[in-house]
């Protein structure tokens, strides 16, 4: 049985729109102006148990309304949503034994205090016994190296180290989903690095499906074989992660380094020059390989001198989706 | 039942820690309150001293009356922080937070703070009953129960009121004015008011509950007057959590105060 | 002196852009000044006689009313202040071309003065409704002048107790035992004049009877005799004051600027 089955899911919102001024915001209190805004329009898709799924879009997509709705804190207007065998809103309260939630904006550990009260604290509301809790923050605090942190004030900690202790604290009680939402965000490299490992072994280990919604395309590419893009409330493009950067955008990146010194006009049939490198010894190119094949730009390399190093490359993801937003639909075959 | 008083016992002592965290706040807060109910009571001291009697009203039924409002005030305040700040928990969307983990939300939102000074108003309702002269140990046990019921009044109150944030967005003036009047009004003469405005403080703002029934209660048993506490009390918690729960569908269906998209 | 003026004007413009909201918040003046008339009323009526220490029912309502006024429109400079020191948002105001002190007496007199007329008004009509018309307009020049040293008085002390944020970590205690000592020692719920004589001596050697009393006194029955004690009290309780306050705000720079900011 799928993890998450979302049909037709449909949300639509009445804000009420509130104008400057006197007489807008008098006029206003008695007679309210209402904006209808369609988040959601006909959603539909499917998520397996422990499969690694990607949930993208810009502001004002849907995600936070879909994720709302996957976690029983909204109900939608039309559709019909399953979450490990539980329509959300209505069984709120027994999905939320099953399922850890991890908001980048909105932190769960309580801020004066180490972290480990907070975990404790949270064995006591899953109802776990104490023995079971004790033993569980051990096995965490080893997989998110988090063991020497537990006992200091969270308002002390880094923001790399608080995330880890959140994310560590919503797979306190074992759930079977987890579900992120821009848990990377603030996060430098290095901090990033280290919770998208940890999460990807746990996940592994456990068996824990995860729901992972991001502006970061690195977190889709670490942690996701799957992604959902989602734009205007709608499914833009769905499909794994490779088949994404493989045939969508068909550039490729290519910096060559050579033996000896090459032309400062350095260039090579069916590709773009980028930049030569200073000294010669190296330039940067770019091709479509829809129009170049590989083979034919690395022949022709290989036989314009003695190849020091090589490296070809995909475009960045951002590019990727960027892309995706603003052509709309399909993906090019 | 039985699972949730657990509950609320570990968040309880969770609060306690993070309390402790901030001690010279917390102890100079809770000194600093008793001694702001102290000097505020001394004004009726005067006032008693001049008009020895208000139409049946005396002194010691003021220290009563103060020990059972403080009190109620501050136990709110230490088991039931929240309360005070639900409006702008409400408005700030930070529920989801409780509604993700499995536990009910009410309980687990109103329980998630304590109020530094509340410890403060919550001893110094003892003092002023002691100091009342009308001590015993019969009217302890019946301070005791009046407190528990006078607490409950107030709770339901602050939750119906700050409730109304789940339809009126920031209804926070109305809050601090609401319970303004609640505070004010308890701790005054209840004879003092006609009819009209004693149904006022019994059924929309029910500070004849927190302060004037209770003392009644204080200074002689009546089974009259336990039932009538135990019903206004019963009453009012009923009508919070139902208000509560439809401003929480509210919330749900995301009519309420919806930003991100 | 320019930009003190734009300060004012800002604050004041900014409490004026609703007024709406400006009402309701000063709807609670309401609430005081109908449990004042229950109160009072009553007394009167119990005492047996229509004028109790030289003032009538309607000298106390009127009283009353400049009393709350004042307690309720005055800006709460302590917590401003406290909190600008503890945050470090002090720097950035301590660094502009301006005197910070007058830029807080500026910005508070911006957002209280349209405070204070709000609530005078409201509570006003309701007063007139109970109790009968204002005192002559011919009493109100007195009565404002009064009222603008008892103002000041109330931001020197505000502003001492917001800056003991630097040595202090909780600044609330003291705010509320400020507060007290002007209910008590002001005549804020009760009039001085009821007191017994031994405790009217005692308030009127302290600044708290010029902050609250005077100026609600004058109002309701002024005399040239008892005009001229409390200027000259309100201009000597200034000095001291507005000294200490300088002295303290001058020493704390200081030592602000050798450690560093």
């Amino acid at each position: 049985m799928p993890a998450i089955q979302v049909t037709n899911l449909t949300k639509t919102f009445r804000a009420k729109h509130k104008a400057a001024g006197l007489s807008a915001s008098l006029s206003s209190l008695f007679r309210p102006e209402y904006q209808t805004i369609e988040a959601v329009r006909g959603l539909s898709f499917e998520m397996e148990s422990g499969e690694l799924l990607g949930f993208i879009g810009p502001n004002g997509a849907g995600k936070s309304t879909t994720i709302k709705i996957l976690t029983g804190i909204l109900f939608p207007s039309g559709g019909e949503v399953k979450v490990l065998g539980y329509i959300p809103w209505k069984q709120r309260q027994k999905l939320a034994y099953h399922i850890g939630t991890v908001f980048g904006q909105r932190p769960q550990l309580w801020y004066h205090l180490p972290a480990i009260d907070t975990l404790i604290l949270f064995g006591k509301i899953y109802e776990m016994e104490d023995r079971e809790t004790r033993h569980r923050i051990a096995e965490l605090a080893e997989a998110f190296e988090i063991t020497d942190l537990l006992e200091t004030p969270v308002r002390k900690l880094s923001l790399g180290q608080r995330m880890r202790c959140e994310v560590a604290a919503s797979l306190l009680h074992k759930p079977r989903l987890l579900l992120l939402d821009e848990p990377s965000i603030g996060l430098d490299v290095v901090a990033k690095q280290h919770i998208r490992d940890a999460l990807r072994e746990m996940a592994k280990q456990e068996n824990v499906g995860v729901l992972l919604t991001s502006h970061d395309a690195g977190d889709l590419e670490a942690l996701c074989k799957r992604v959902i893009i989602i734009n205007h409330g709608q499914i833009v493009y769905e499909d794994k992660v490779s088949t994404l950067k493989r045939s969508f955008l068909t550039s490729k990146l290519v910096e060559v380094r050579f033996a000896g010194q090459i032309p400062a006009d350095f260039h090579i049939e069916g590709t773009e020059t980028l930049k030569v490198a200073k000294e010669r010894y190296g330039a940067k190119l770019h091709f479509n390989t829809r129009l170049t094949p590989v083979e034919q730009v690395i022949a022709a390399l290989s036989a314009a001198g003695t190849l020091v190093d090589i490296t070809v490359s995909d475009p960045p993801l951002e590019e990727v989706i960027a892309a995706i937003y603003e052509k709309g639909v399909s993906p090019s075959p | 039942m039985f699972r949730e008083f657990k509950f609320l016992l570990s968040l309880w002592k969770t609060n306690l820690a993070a309390a402790m965290e901030y001690r010279a706040a917390f102890i100079s807060q809770s000194i600093g309150m008793i001694l702001n109910d102290a000097v505020y009571f001394v004004v009726w001291i005067i006032f008693f001293d001049r008009f020895p009697s208000i139409i049946g009203w005396q002194l010691t039924d003021m220290f009563i009356v103060f020990g059972i409002s403080a009190s109620a005030f501050g136990l709110a305040g230490l088991l039931f922080g929240n309360a005070f700040n639900l409006g702008d928990i409400i408005v700030k969307g930070r529920l989801d937070y409780y509604l993700s983990l499995p536990r009910p939300t009410l309980l687990h939102v109103l329980a998630s703070r304590v109020v530094p000074s509340s410890f403060g108003d919550f001893l110094y309702g003892f003092i002023s009953y002691i100091a009342s002269g009308q001590f015993s140990l019969g009217g302890l046990g019946r301070f005791l129960v009046g407190v528990a019921l006078a607490t409950t009044v107030f709770l339901a109150f602050l939750v119906l009121v700050q409730s109304l944030a789940f339809w009126l967005g920031t209804g926070s003036i109305f809050t601090s004015m609401a319970i303004n009047a609640i505070i004010t009004f308890a701790i005054y003469p209840i004879t003092l008011f006609n009819q009209t405005a004693k149904v006022i403080l019994f059924l929309v703002v029910p500070a004849a509950f927190m302060g004037a029934v209770p003392a009644g209660f204080v200074k002689g048993f009546s089974w009259s007057v336990l039932g009538l506490m135990l019903f206004g009390a019963a009453g009012f918690l009923t009508l919070a959590i139902l208000v509560f729960h439809a401003g929480l569908r509210r919330y749900e269906s995301g009519s309420a105060i919806q930003t991100e998209v | 002196m320019k930009k003190y003026l734009a300060v004012f004007k800002i604050n004041l413009l900014n409490c004026l852009t609703y007024p709406a909201e400006l009402m309701m918040r000063s709807a609670t003046i309401l609430l005081f000044m109908w449990i004042f008339f229950q109160l009072w009323h009553i007394t009167f009526a119990a005492s047996g006689s229509d004028i109790i220490n030289g003032l009538s029912l309607h000298d106390t309502m009127w009283y009353l009313l400049l009393a709350e006024t004042l307690e309720l429109g005055r800006p709460r400079l302590a917590r401003v202040i406290s909190e600008q020191v503890k945050d470090g948002s002090i720097a950035y105001l301590l660094n502009k071309p301006y005197n910070f002190l007058i830029y807080q007496l500026s910005s508070g007199l911006g957002e209280s003065l349209p405070r204070m007329g709000m609530l005078f008004v409201l509570g006003g009509a309701l007063v007139w409704a109970m109790a009968g018309p204002p005192p002559d307009m011919v009493n109100w020049p007195v009565a404002l002048v009064a009222l603008a040293g008892a103002w000041l008085l109330h931001f020197c002390v505000n502003s001492l107790i917001g800056l003991s944020a630097f040595a202090v970590e909780e600044v609330a205690p003291f705010e509320w035992i400020y507060q007290k000592f002007v209910f008590i020692l002001g005549g804020m719920l009760i009039p001085l004049d009821f007191y017994p004589a031994w405790l009217q001596t005692i308030a009127k050697s302290l600044p708290f009877a010029y902050m609250m009393y005077g100026p609600a006194r004058l109002f309701v029955l002024p005399d040239p005799a008892l005009f001229a004690q409390i200027l000259v009290g309100q201009l000597l309780w200034l000095a001291l004051l507005g000294g200490l306050l300088t002295l303290v705000f001058t020493r704390g720079m200081k030592r602000l600027a050798i450690n560093g900011g």
